[in-house]
């Protein structure tokens, strides 16, 4: 597996000068300030932000599944506010996790609030707890798609964990 | 020119479904309802932004719904905890 | 009207559709959790699809890199958000729906 850890001075850099490209819609003049920027920033992330691994293929595993979930979930919300009996019975569940604390839990928060019929509402040491729209549907199955996915993309192990 | 009236149309309308999303922060019931501006102010003021940047060829609005972006998070934070905070405050 | 101009019309329509759903949601459901629902995922997909949209007809791959950062950045902000409200929802104490 290609692996990419977060922590090398390089891998920042390149990010950092890609969103500086962008911001500054690539106007050439504007490296002059652009070139110190990126380094105080990979520096400055350096010493704020210890460093993590993330996965390049999992990374692009990871976008088409987000994509095409979200759209998933937009569509779902779409039926049930249109429809006119509101098909909708809320409740919580509780998910166990599997990946360590840290960033990848609270990644794998945010993407299952933004994916169909999940809400992250609190995390503590063991479990997510999650709102649902509808507490009839099979969570844990997708819950656990969610889980390898973001384990994927941080280069993470589950089994092992 | 059909271009230029689809964008400027589509930020109308979007305007028009912020003005209807008002009327549930006016009614809340409670305070978490009306948290939800944060969310939706955030959202269409962006889609405004981008829709207009392209219509009236104005590239510095991209920059404003960046700013628009980026303040969201911040604004969220300050209005939940700020709400919060002053809620309980008066309940003691 | 290009191959371009027809497709962004189309996902433009889509996105507005979108929007005007999480406003049906967030004055129809009945409590602020599935409310969130509605907001945070009609209004993402929407503005998603309207950058989408956009990015078809931007001048340059600088552009189309800042309306995907833009989206990014409110992909952020909307989870951030429907978490905070959660949570200070149910520390107060907010019931949850029932049928």
């Amino acid at each position: 597996m290609i692996t990419t850890t977060f922590s090398t001075i390089s891998f920042r850099v390149v990010l950092f000068a890609m969103l500086w490209w962008v911001i500054t819609e690539a106007a050439i003049d504007s490296w002059y300030i652009g070139v110190p920027v990126v380094a105080f920033a990979a520096w400055v992330s350096l010493v704020l932000l210890p460093g993590f691994s993330l996965s390049l293929p999992g990374i692009l595993r990871f976008i088409p599944f987000f994509l095409w979930h979200s759209l998933r979930g937009g569509v779902d919300v779409a039926w049930r506010a249109l429809h006119p009996q509101l098909p909708i019975s809320p409740g919580m569940v509780d998910y166990r996790w599997r990946l360590p604390p840290g960033l990848a839990r609270v990644f794998m928060a945010n993407t299952v609030s933004l994916l169909p019929g999940t809400l992250s509402a609190e995390l503590d040491e063991s479990c997510l707890h999650i709102h649902v729209l509808d507490k009839t549907g099979d969570f844990s199955s997708e819950l656990a798609i969610i889980e390898e996915r973001v384990a994927d993309l941080f280069a993470l192990d589950l089994s092992i964990i | 020119m059909f271009m230029e009236m689809l964008y400027i149309g589509m930020a109308l309308f979007l305007l028009l479904t912020l003005v209807a999303g008002l009327w549930r922060i006016l009614r809340g019931p409670t305070a978490a309802d009306r948290m939800l501006a944060a969310q939706l102010f955030g959202t269409t003021a962006v889609a405004c932004l981008l829709l207009l940047a392209q219509a009236l060829e104005q590239p510095p609005l991209r920059d404003v719904a960046l700013v628009f972006a980026l303040l969201a998070v911040v604004a969220a934070v300050a209005f939940v905890r700020r709400a919060w905070v002053a809620d309980r405050e008066t309940e003691e | 009207m290009s191959v371009s101009d027809i497709i962004t019309t189309i996902l433009l329509i889509a996105g507005a559709a979108f929007f005007l759903v999480g406003t049906v949601g967030l004055l129809r459901f009945p409590d602020v959790y599935t409310r969130l629902h509605a907001l945070t995922k009609a209004d993402n997909v929407g503005l998603g699809l309207m950058v989408a949209g956009l990015a078809l007809q931007a001048e340059s791959w600088a552009v189309v890199g800042k309306l995907l950062l833009i989206w990014c950045l409110v992909l952020l902000a909307g989870a951030s958000v429907a978490h905070l409200v959660t949570v200070v929802a149910r520390q107060r104490g907010i019931k949850l729906w029932k049928r």
